[in-house]
């Protein structure tokens, strides 16, 4: 299976180099596998996860990511690789003004298809989320569950090379977690989309194999 | 009425901004006339011992624009009115030549004086007379309501813009989650600006409107009822075609700058 992520020596920080956060990690994830990353508060988790979609660069070493390497990408590459990732957040990021639908199809306007196209696959998504009643509410009008589903049906909208979810249960019940967990488990398995997820606790139920990175003082650790 | 009040924001500025540079347009054109109008009444007065030509004059300085001999017979018969015909064709023969002189451009008074300086160093001009001091004192009145308007042209411009920047952080603020969303999911610098190009761009046509209204009414229907003279005279200065052109482009323009500067003002995170 082909590489989607390959980190050699790789080292993240903040403040220009000031404040270090991930120091040499080397590792591979490759196609259609399920990752899990952990590690205490302030680890360096997120930060992780932010370097995969080129919103921190490295500051040394080499991160490939879908074959481009991300210390060097130029911008315009990398909206284009943005359009092959779904991003799953903590705190949803759905945008408050636009109702579910319009928010679940963002990807597909990104990516210029047409009206037809975005109505036929919101539709299909909401119902694969299980939200099919909740096209024209808004964002707000919604539970923290309910959200998180339409964050999950956005990325997945554009059956995306990999999803990078953040927290992704951080905010909700244990009911709206499994559900949460669920859709990304279907995922992987039907599309062969490589999930990687940050959490502070892997769920108890979860039937797919998975690898298990964990960070500490900096480094990337692969637990077996 | 939220709605309302946001489109407000940017369209009351906007519209003194236009309004600013349609001030100035017309302003501009009202002065090139007036300036004409001196410059045309304006004359001085040449006395030379020969005869000489308009291109004479130009080449002592390029400001003269047109000279024309003053027919001496005309001032002998006024001084002369009981000499017999052969004593007048004497004092003609005998006096030199006398020429008014037109100018370009309109000059301030140091002007003045370098042009009458440069004209007395030819041998052929005896003496320039520039009946300055009634020209000044036009001069410095005129210069003092052009300065005036223009400093009150660039205040009112100025307090518009600050107003604009201010309606730009309301912007920013209210439109930053959904570009920063769209930035991570990989939208273009157009896709990310184009709800707010749309609501810019609305509100810039609608204040261009305005204006432009409010102006074509001063044209055609006010300034031939106002009575007031110089509005009756110069009232296609008030209002052109062009203006329409010029105060769409600017209204565009600062629509373009104001939006491109709230999106890529907007970092995708925090950190």
């Amino acid at each position: 299976m082909a590489n989607v992520i390959h980190a050699e020596n790789l080292s993240l920080s903040y403040d220009q180099g000031k404040k270090k956060i991930i120091q040499n990690a080397k590792f591979t994830v490759k196609r259609g596998e399920f990752v899990f990353i952990t590690g205490r508060s302030g680890s360096g988790k997120s930060t992780l996860l932010k370097s995969f979609y080129g919103n921190l660069k490295p500051t040394e070493g080499s991160l490939m990511v879908g074959g481009l390497e991300m210390t060097t990408i130029p911008r315009r590459k990398l909206q284009e690789l943005r359009t092959h990732i779904g991003i799953i957040f903590q705190d949803y990021k759905l945008i408050n003004e636009w109702n579910v639908a319009k928010n679940v199809v963002l990807p597909l306007m990104i990516a210029g298809f047409s009206l037809d196209v975005q109505k036929t696959q919101a539709q299909r998504l909401l119902k694969h989320v299980k939200l099919s009643n909740y096209a024209n509410r808004f964002p707000l009008e919604l539970s923290g569950g309910e959200q998180q589903r339409v964050g999950v049906a956005r990325a997945l909208a554009k059956n995306p090379l990999m999803i990078l979810a953040d927290e992704p249960t951080g905010n909700l019940d244990d009911y709206s977690s499994s559900v949460i967990w669920d859709l990304l488990e279907n995922a992987c398995l039907q599309l062969e989309t490589t999930v990687l997820v940050v959490t502070h606790k892997i769920p108890t139920v979860f039937s797919l194999p998975y690898r298990h990175f964990t960070i500490e003082d900096g480094g990337v650790y692969e637990i077996h | 009425m939220r709605y309302i009040k946001e489109h407000i924001m940017f369209i009351l500025p906007m519209m003194a901004i236009l309004l600013g540079i349609e001030f100035y347009l017309v302003f501009d054109r009202m002065t090139s006339s007036y300036e004409s109008a001196l410059r045309d009444g304006y004359s001085m007065l040449a006395i030379t011992q020969k005869e000489m030509k308009t291109e004479d004059f130009k080449k002592l300085n390029s400001e003269i624009s047109q000279s024309t001999r003053i027919d001496k017979s005309e001032i002998v018969k006024q001084i002369s009115s009981n000499q017999s015909q052969k004593d007048t064709e004497d004092i003609i023969k005998a006096l030199p030549y006398f020429y008014t002189l037109k100018l370009s451009t309109y000059v301030d008074i140091d002007s003045i004086e370098s042009i009458k300086k440069s004209l007395l160093k030819s041998n052929d001009i005896k003496r320039v007379e520039t009946f300055g001091d009634s020209y000044y004192s036009k001069y410095r009145l005129f210069s003092f309501i052009k300065f005036t308007l223009k400093i009150f042209i660039f205040f009112m411009v100025l307090v518009s813009l600050f107003l604009v920047i201010k309606q730009m952080e309301v912007w920013g603020y209210k439109h930053r989650q959904r570009i920063q969303v769209m930035e991570i999911f990989g939208a273009p610098l157009m896709l990310r600006s184009g709800v707010l190009f749309k609501v810019a761009l609305t509100d810039a046509f609608t204040a261009t409107l305005f204006i432009v209204i409010f102006f074509a009414y001063l044209r055609f229907l006010w300034a031939g009822s106002s009575g007031v003279n110089i509005m009756i005279e110069q009232k296609d200065l008030l209002f052109q075609f062009n203006d329409v052109v010029i105060l769409l482009t600017s209204a565009i323009l600062i629509v373009i700058i104001s939006v491109y500067s709230v999106v890529l003002g907007i970092k995708e995170s925090e950190e």
